[in-house]
């Protein structure tokens, strides 16, 4: 037996060698190092449906900034006011009486303006309304309602002005102010931005609330960080997948008010050509002249979806949990 | 023993304070009348169950809880209150705090480099970048880290290299006194004596004064100068740490040092331990207060129960 456990050992000297121990190595870290908005890229475009949507949305906004220069829509831009005969032509007609060319192949409005042009011109101007009215309110609303969910005093204000404001139906105070402020692309866009920082205030309020009483905060109270360094340091750097997430409904959500409102008469003015009033107007002869109705319908459908899913998985990539696969 | 008292420059001194959380009916007295002066260079503990207070003494000094009733000196003057702003960034800037959880209490999502900085950020207490550059270089090296780690974020330490980082974080400021508050014992049993000993050595080096708040009584004894043990929000005895444990007075006391536990399995199984019964005080003729029974020793009772103390410690 003692013989045996010898001859193990003598061959486990030949095995294993003796390295030096040094404190500085066991401190090395050798995981390669993180950086969050790699990760993030990372995580989002492993998911292969995600080019396909980020595809589609760059056809969108390339085709909604770049054709209307090369074929403006809209009333100012028809040529065939005077001519009777374009007027609501369906796709084939109005081929067969301009020939072809991508301004006619969705036909003819009641006008005789092209509704492929109008579709492209009204699309950009929604997704101006609804990107401008996005940056104002996400940057008020995030900036507001992290200095909100932080300070006591201005949490009391802040709740007062809410219960007052946030009570009123948001379509409403909308319309009224529309009523009020006219119908213009700039009146529209304030009306849609002078109270609608308030509820994405309010969200962000109650994520910081979550996270506002966690030690490294408290911490940073004690090495006399002041608010605004805690709001940009420690608070919304967690935030980044909420924003996202929130950013993701916001964009189509004023879309979606924009087509509303034109629907029931309050969005923009006449003159303006926009996806709303598209549908406004395509809607009251959507059977007997479906291609003046339903390229819109289409357009932002895609646009509110596209924008959905894309932000919804920025958001999920932006969470760094997901960041360990 | 007064004479010697003299020579001490007291850096920080607790006066009768009271904290309470809530208002009227919910008013929750969490601190009781806490009395206790902590002397330039030495460390002071306070141990306790927990909820008895302790770490709300601590955040009081930090001006996170304010105090109900009271007062706390630091080098003389008022830090409780109402005070200036530039008397509160001085607080700030002298007196630092070590956390619980290493994990908590760093910025998940900011590098070890503005960790360290935060305060040097603030305070500016660098000429130009390349001075602040060696600041945090010289600390990070000090607390045994590499500077390679300051590019790093949290979750890629360990639990003890992230409570380096802490200590780090408050070193850096060059703070006179450092609120250690439970600093090892989110730790693993063993790397605690690795950040007890950096503890231990910038203390040496740098002459810092320690608040160190804990449970653990068999640590408490390795670091400490001088101990407060306390007990329900009240501070029920100080002593120096070689005098608490040989002559622990009061009951709660004694239960806490019999209940340190014994690394010999013989010993511990026949052990008594001596439980206490906070019913054997009667207060209801006399008021009890804590009072120096000589040699540095405070004890809280009434005053038949000081005369019994004082017996006991003559004895």
């Amino acid at each position: 037996m003692e013989n045996q456990s010898i001859m193990m050992n003598d061959g486990l000297d030949d095995l294993f060698v003796l390295v030096p121990q040094s404190s500085s190595d066991s401190e090395k870290i050798t995981a390669p190092r993180y950086s969050y908005w790699k990760s993030v890229g990372r995580v989002f475009f492993r998911k292969k449906s995600n080019w396909v949507f980020l595809a589609l949305l760059a056809v969108i906004i390339v085709m909604s900034i770049f054709y209307p220069m090369i074929s403006p829509g809209g009333p100012e831009h028809n040529p065939n006011v005077s001519n009777l005969d374009s007027f609501n032509l369906s796709p084939i007609n109005a081929i067969k009486m301009f020939g072809f060319k991508l301004s006619w192949i969705f036909g003819t409005d009641g006008g005789g303006g092209s509704v492929f042009d109008y579709l492209w011109t009204g699309s950009r101007t929604s997704l101006a309304l609804s990107s401008i009215c996005t940056i104002i309110n996400m940057t008020i609303g995030v900036i507001l309602g992290a200095v909100w969910g932080l300070s006591k005093t201005f949490d009391t204000i802040m709740n007062q002005i809410y219960n007052i404001i946030g009570n009123i139906p948001y379509i409403l105070l909308i319309t009224v102010l529309a009523y009020i402020i006219g119908t213009g692309f700039w009146s529209f866009v304030l009306a849609l931005s002078i109270t609608g920082w308030l509820g994405i205030a309010y969200f962000i309020r109650t994520q910081v609330i979550i996270i506002r009483d966690r030690e490294y905060n408290l911490a940073s109270r004690c090495l006399g960080t002041n608010i605004f360094t805690i709001v940009f340091k420690n608070i919304l750097p967690f935030m980044i997948s909420v924003i996202v997430t929130l950013l993701a409904s916001e964009l189509p959500s004023y879309i979606s008010y924009e087509v509303f409102l034109s629907y029931i008469n309050v969005g923009l003015s006449a003159n303006i050509p926009s996806l709303g009033r598209m549908i406004n107007d395509g809607q009251k002869v959507w059977m007997s002249s479906p291609w003046r109705f339903w390229p819109a319908v289409i357009v932002s459908a895609i646009i509110s979806v596209v924008l959905y899913v894309v932000g919804q998985n920025v958001g999920d990539a932006s969470d760094p949990r997901t960041h360990m696969s | 023993m007064e004479n010697n008292k003299v020579e001490k420059e007291v850096l920080l001194s607790v006066k009768n304070v009271d904290i309470v959380f809530g208002r009227g009916k919910n008013a929750f007295r969490a601190v009781t009348n806490a009395s206790f002066d902590i002397y330039k260079g030495e460390t002071f503990s306070i141990v306790g169950e927990s909820g008895s207070g302790k770490t709300t003494i601590g955040r009081a000094i930090m001006r996170i809880n304010p105090c109900a009733k009271g007062e706390i000196l630091f080098h003389g003057n008022r830090i409780s209150g109402k005070i200036s702003e530039k008397e509160e960034r001085n607080v700030i800037r002298h007196i630092q705090m070590v956390f619980q959880d290493p994990a908590a209490s760093l910025n998940e999502r900011a590098t070890i480099e503005y960790i360290i900085s935060e305060g040097l950020y603030n305070f500016h207490l660098y000429k130009n970048e390349k001075e602040r550059i060696e600041k945090i270089e010289k600390v990070i090296k000090e607390v045994g880290l590499l500077p390679e780690h300051l590019t790093r974020y949290p979750h890629e330490f360990s639990g003890g290299q992230r409570q380096r980082v802490g200590l780090a974080r408050a070193i850096v400021m060059e703070p006179e006194l450092i609120i250690a508050d439970e600093p090892i014992s989110a730790l693993d049993v063993s790397i605690r004596a690795q950040v007890l000993n950096l503890l231990k050595k910038f203390q040496v080096e740098k002459g810092i004064t320690y608040l160190f708040i804990a449970h653990d009584l068999s640590i408490v004894r390795f670091i400490s100068d001088r101990i407060a043990v306390i007990h329900k929000g009240r501070i029920v005895e100080v002593a120096t740490s070689e005098e608490l444990f040989l002559h622990p007075l009061h009951p709660y006391t004694k239960s806490l040092i019999s209940a340190i536990p014994v690394p010999d399995p013989l010993i511990e199984k026949n052990k008594t331990l001596f439980v206490y019964d906070p019913s054997i005080h009667d207060y209801s003729c006399e008021e009890p207060e804590l009072v120096n029974i000589g040699n540095e020793h405070f004890v809280f009772g009434s005053k038949s129960e000081i005369e019994k103390y004082i017996k006991e410690r003559n004895s």
